[in-house]
């Protein structure tokens, strides 16, 4: 069976502590839910989050959905944003985990990255060494998400071809973010039979596409 | 005694109230009194309460706040999570019971710590442990901790079955099943709509078609999968199954034909393999002078309906008009001849063709497929490129072969071969072939089963039900053809 492989970079630095990180793991687990109930996700879809902030975390490894938990998200209080660590992790993990197909095995769907962040990068060098490997990843799409006014978006667009722009990281709007980010995935897994990238439906007004 | 001493000591010096010298002695017999010692003692029994009541309730709290993870379940299929106890440090938890598993159809198995049964709920659902802590008192109140599972839905209920559009312009029916004779053999072929597009009410973008051409004694097998992101890919598919055979019927160059039969007939008499390979020749030239003829077709299509119905092309991924008409192709051509069936094959694409020896033991593929890396790195019939690839010449598209007979021959696109051969490599498999054939003959789950008899009138039903078995993640359109 090809699987529709999603890996979610999330951004845990000491800016996202308090109320950003409550609407996150709210948001991150009303999108789950959503895509519970969603037919073809419930067969294909599989998971994997990765927190960034001084460190890096693989929160949950790649999981099909439905055997997928959502852990619970935490924060430290301070501390730097280290993106390009993040992206060396994700480099390694994709690299490893996507079947590419063979006349002995069966490729996966390309794979879809979603970045999230409310600041910039602290590792910039690393950052930018780090977006070309990623790009010959193959992803089906990559989308990133601009949180905040701290966040720079012009470093997100160095890497994804999609950014789009929240004024706030509350609940609602993050809520808004991530039910668009599961219509996003449903649309993945339609988009079969091309080598074409994904096409993405219209973000909801809280959500600014960044062209 | 020296305890009770040091304790009245203490409790005095914190109060402030001093013992002078001169009181040592009478302090003594104070302390000696029988008063005195009960009452310390007392208050020993107190503070040892109020420490262990402290202890219990901090413990009590730890234990509502430990997450107790369990795996998360299927509605209406066997569930069994374990809670390791010891593991979770929880030895000395008390177990009493739990409460709201049995509206889930769950119970607690104490024998092995597994919550069992089978869920007949979904959602996000809790339910709750009701617990005591070592050292609690009998009468106290049960301690109760929520614990939380998901119990996902059946993937099954979760699709739709919407009709299409009978009204849309470029509607197709969604499930077709038919049989028949062709030529000296008898034909079934079944194209159902895919689960995904029953979702959503959207068009089967599968198509075929099939013919005997009694003036040539040839017969034709055509299959094509529409691209399912493009919008007019059905209408692709179905333009280059009917294309095909219009060529062969009414455009194939008849000097050539003549030349192509003559030689057969010379090969028949002489057996001389050079020949052969002159057929072979010619045999690919005809078939490319085909497919050039179903690629123009759907172009010459494609641009008509760009010119008169502009508004339906506007997908920003399409580079041109002819993208939107993407679509796999496989056809299959055969004639008895007195040697034997020469059969010659063309495929774009993942969907194999394959023929059964008439011993019914060895399977032969007739096509490579076009696989990507990953899913859906396929190619197509519109795609002009195939046509002068270095990479994967045309040539070897096209495929010619001689067998003396065949029990069955087999057209399907990957909705069919992606459940049941999973893999390329399989395909060059006979056993996975006969494993195939054993399927079909009710050797599966629902035991549905196909009878390839030339009598049986109920074969394209049965065929029709046949397609309909469940495979997870695999829910695109099905098409399968056998000539029998």
């Amino acid at each position: 069976m090809r699987r529709l492989p999603v890996y979610f970079l999330l951004d845990t630095s000491g800016s996202m502590n308090g109320e950003p990180i409550q609407a996150l793991n709210n948001a991150l687990s009303g999108m789950i839910n959503t895509l519970r109930s969603d037919a073809q996700a419930s067969e294909s879809l599989w998971i994997s989050v990765i927190t960034f902030d001084r460190e890096v975390n693989e929160i949950s490894p790649l999981t099909e959905l439905p055997s997928f938990q959502l852990a619970e998200i935490v924060c430290p209080r301070s501390g730097p944003t280290n993106t390009g660590k993040a992206l060396e992790l994700l480099f390694d993990k994709v690299k490893n985990e996507v079947k590419i197909g063979s006349p002995t095995q069966k490729g996966d769907w390309r794979p879809l990255l979603f970045i999230f962040t409310d600041g910039k990068p602290s590792d910039p060098q690393l950052y930018s060494e780090m977006i070309p490997k990623i790009k010959s990843l193959n992803f089906g799409s990559i989308v990133g998400c601009a949180a905040g006014s701290l966040a720079d978006h012009s470093k997100l667009q160095e890497l994804a071809e999609t950014v789009v722009h929240l004024d706030t990281a509350d609940s609602s709007t993050l809520k808004q973010f991530f039910k668009w980010v599961s219509d996003t995935i449903e649309q993945g897994n339609k988009s079969m039979g091309t080598v074409d990238t994904v096409s993405l439906p219209a973000p909801p007004s809280e959500v600014h596409l960044v062209i | 005694m020296q305890e009770v001493k040091t304790y009245i000591q203490s409790l005095f010096s914190a109060k402030g109230i001093e013992i002078k010298p001169n009181r040592l002695n009478q302090f003594e017999e104070f302390v000696a009194l029988e008063d005195s010692l009960a009452a310390v003692k007392h208050i020993f029994e107190n503070q040892n309460s109020l420490m262990n009541k402290w202890k219990l309730k901090n413990r009590i709290s730890d234990i509502l706040s430990l997450q107790i993870v369990i795996p998360n379940g299927t509605i209406g299929k066997n569930y069994s999570g374990h809670i390791d106890f010891e593991k979770l440090n929880l030895s000395d938890l008390i177990f009493e019971q739990f409460e709201g598993l049995e509206e889930i159809g769950l119970y607690f198995n104490k024998t092995n710590d597994c919550i069992e049964g089978i869920p007949s709920l979904s959602g996000d659902l809790k339910f709750t442990l009701l617990f005591k802590v070592n050292g609690e008192d009998e009468n106290e109140e049960l301690n109760k901790k929520v614990i939380q599972l998901i119990v996902n839905p059946d993937p099954k209920s979760l699709w739709k079955d919407i009709p299409s559009d009978p009204t849309d312009q470029f509607w197709k029916e969604d499930d077709v099943s038919i049989s028949d004779k062709i030529g000296e053999k008898n034909i079934v072929i079944s194209s159902k709509r895919g689960r995904s597009h029953k979702n959503v009410g959207s068009f089967r973008d599968d198509d075929f078609a099939y013919a005997h051409f009694t003036k040539t004694g040839w017969s034709i097998v055509a299959v094509s999968d529409g691209a399912g992101s493009y919008s007019l890919s059905r209408v692709g598919s179905q333009i280059a199954c009917n294309a095909v055979i219009d060529f062969f019927e009414n455009h194939a160059d008849s000097e050539k034909s003549k030349e192509f039969e003559d030689k057969i007939i010379s090969y028949n008499e002489t057996g001389e393999q050079s020949i052969l390979k002159e057929i072979e020749v010619l045999a690919k030239q005809n078939l490319y002078r085909a497919t050039v003829f179903v690629h123009n077709k759907i172009k010459a299509d494609a641009e008509e309906t760009f010119n008169t119905h502009p508004e339906l092309f506007n997908n920003p991924k399409a580079k041109s008009y002819l993208d939107y008409y993407h679509a796999t192709f496989i056809f299959a051509l055969f004639k008895k001849y007195e040697f034997g069936y020469v059969i010659l094959t063309f495929g774009v694409g993942d969907c194999p063709i394959a023929v059964m020896n008439i011993e019914q033991t060895e399977t032969t593929l007739l096509n490579w497929l076009d696989v990507g890396e990953f899913g859906g790195g396929t190619r197509f019939i519109t795609q002009s490129d195939i046509f002068h690839s270095t990479e994967h010449p045309m040539a070897t598209r096209f495929n010619f072969t001689i067998v003396q007979d065949f029990s069955y021959l087999f057209l399907m696109t990957d909705g069919i071969y992606d459940p049941k051969f999973v893999v390329e490599a399989n395909l060059e498999k006979s056993e996975k072939w006969l494993e195939f054939m054993e399927d079909l003959k009710g050797k599966n789950e629902d035991h549905v089963a196909v009878e390839f008899n030339p009598e049986n009138t109920q074969i394209a039903d049965q065929l029709s039900n046949w397609m309909d078995f469940w495979s997870q993640g695999n829910h695109d359109d099905r098409t399968l053809a056998i000539v029998y």
